[in-house]
């Protein structure tokens, strides 16, 4: 799962959030302004930029911005004050333990047999030997852990990433990774599960949701902090950090040629002249 | 089968020859970023005031990393339409603004320490694969890209996490010159009130 100081709302949570988005979307939808034809270089940098909505994204950026300073990041600061290391990385274990039926289901769309072995193996090993998840055996054992969700699938499809969206709570996105986050809740079985009045249920998904973002956001307190310092314009500078990180996750995902034929078989011509 | 032999033998040595050159570029870029990761790690780590701690941060950036052409590249079509005046001082605060922004790390990184991993060549340059271990923090994949490997080693950019350097500070840059009328004279301004600030 990719870190970011985000939490997942249910899902009826976030059909009402969209909802918000389109309404107050269409009261601000400013556009940032196209520099002239007669200036090549200032419209390189726009195009390359493809931030069309800036000025709406700023808003949105400046309301989690305040959010996040008064809700979660003093929430990260709190579980990294009271919960020591070792606790934590247990919590973030059984977190992404949790996580494996979207992961193995994007692995499988993505038509990458190795991370779907990967994903199956780490699941069996860590849900078992690792105490439901709690302790990475796995990554000891060869089966190291990976990024997969449904705007990487997309991006191997071929769909591109669209222009820049800041989304009030998701934070950085674009319509390809939006789509992807809508895609992943629906793919995850948790949604679908038992009566929805359920009170055990409902306490275990807003839990998951409210561990998540906190886990989440302390991982990257000490990051975010240094970029909010250092910055002259955090909003660009995050701009410029999700667009790559993401970019490097999918050229991860699409260099991972690894075969899936047994060590013990004889290995294809083209893998022994190398 | 000879014809297959005969491709084989050909195809090991093809394959042998740009490697034992490209070795030595690569193999000389991994000693350089493993020597100047000790170097940085030792006065992470080590005693000594934050005074020293910066002039020897300060020493190991200009012996070792290419500043000015990072500079150059942060400032990117600006800096053609910088005066020559401008752009001399907006490199010297740019060495400013690195030291200082590492030097405000130090405390954060205390207990630092990295493992070197695989270099490959890139073009006329070489990146070498590190994980950085801190405390409090995930490990992270940081590579060092190095120009000039096998003459004269300089790091031109740190990518963590997939995420480059300079190629952010660029857009940051960029963004803050966009919204400020293109003024160069604007972002020096703001640089420099960094440098006083955190200093």
């Amino acid at each position: 799962m990719r870190p970011s100081p985000i939490s997942r709302p249910s899902f009826s949570g976030t059909a009402r959030f969209f909802a918000v988005l389109a309404l107050v979307g269409l009261g601000l939808s400013a556009c940032a302004t196209k520099p002239p034809a007669s200036d090549p270089d200032a419209l390189a940098d726009y195009q390359q930029t493809n931030d069309p909505l800036e000025p709406t994204n700023r808003v949105f950026y400046a309301i989690n911005n305040g959010l996040d300073t008064v809700i979660l990041r003093p929430a990260a600061l709190a579980y990294r004050f009271a919960v020591p290391a070792p606790v934590r990385d247990g919590i973030h274990n059984v977190l992404s333990n949790l996580g494996t039926p979207v992961e193995l289901g994007n692995d499988v769309l993505e038509g990458k047999p190795r991370r779907a072995g990967d994903t199956t193996m780490r699941f069996l090993i860590n849900t078992t030997a690792g105490v439901g998840g709690i302790f990475d055996v796995a990554k000891k054992l060869g089966y190291p852990d990976h990024d997969a969700d449904f705007g990487m699938t997309l991006a191997l499809w071929g769909v591109p990433e669209g222009p820049f969206l800041y989304l009030p709570v998701l934070g950085p996105s674009d319509p390809r990774d939006a789509t992807g986050f809508g895609v992943d809740i629906l793919m995850d079985p948790f949604t679908w599960m038992g009566p929805p009045s359920s009170t055990g249920l409902t306490v275990f998904k807003w839990t998951r949701y409210g561990l998540n973002a906190v886990d989440s956001r302390e991982r990257v307190l000490d990051a975010l902090d240094s970029i909010k310092k250092t910055a002259l314009d955090p909003y660009a500078t995050f701009r410029s950090l999700y667009r790559q990180h993401r970019h490097a996750q999918i050229e991860e995902l699409r260099n991972d040629h690894r075969a899936t034929v047994p060590d013990w078989f004889p290995q294809p011509a083209a893998a022994s002249a190398k | 089968m000879t014809y297959r032999r005969h491709f084989l033998t050909f195809a090991a040595a093809s394959a042998l020859f740009p490697l034992s050159v490209r070795g030595q570029g690569t193999d000389k870029a991994a000693a350089f970023v493993k020597s100047t990761g000790d170097r940085l790690v030792a006065i992470v780590n080590g005693p000594g005031s934050a005074v020293s701690k910066r002039a020897a941060m300060t020493q190991v950036l200009d012996a070792d990393v290419d500043v000015d052409g990072i500079g150059k590249f942060c400032l990117g079509r600006f800096w053609r339409q910088a005066t020559p005046q401008q752009q001399q001082q907006y490199l010297a605060l740019f060495h400013e603004v690195l030291v200082t922004n590492i030097t405000s790390k130090l405390g954060e990184y205390q207990g630092v320490t990295f493992t070197m991993g695989r270099t490959k060549p890139q073009d006329e340059e070489a990146a070498v694969s590190t994980t950085v271990v801190r405390p409090n923090n995930p490990p992270t994949a940081v590579d060092w890209i190095i120009a000039n490997p096998s003459t004269d080693p300089k790091i031109i950019d740190v990518v963590a996490e997939g995420t480059s350097l300079r190629l952010t500070q660029r857009q940051d840059y960029a963004s803050y010159l966009t919204h400020n009328h293109d003024s160069v004279d604007a972002l020096i301004a703001a640089m420099k009130n960094q440098v006083s600030r955190s200093g």
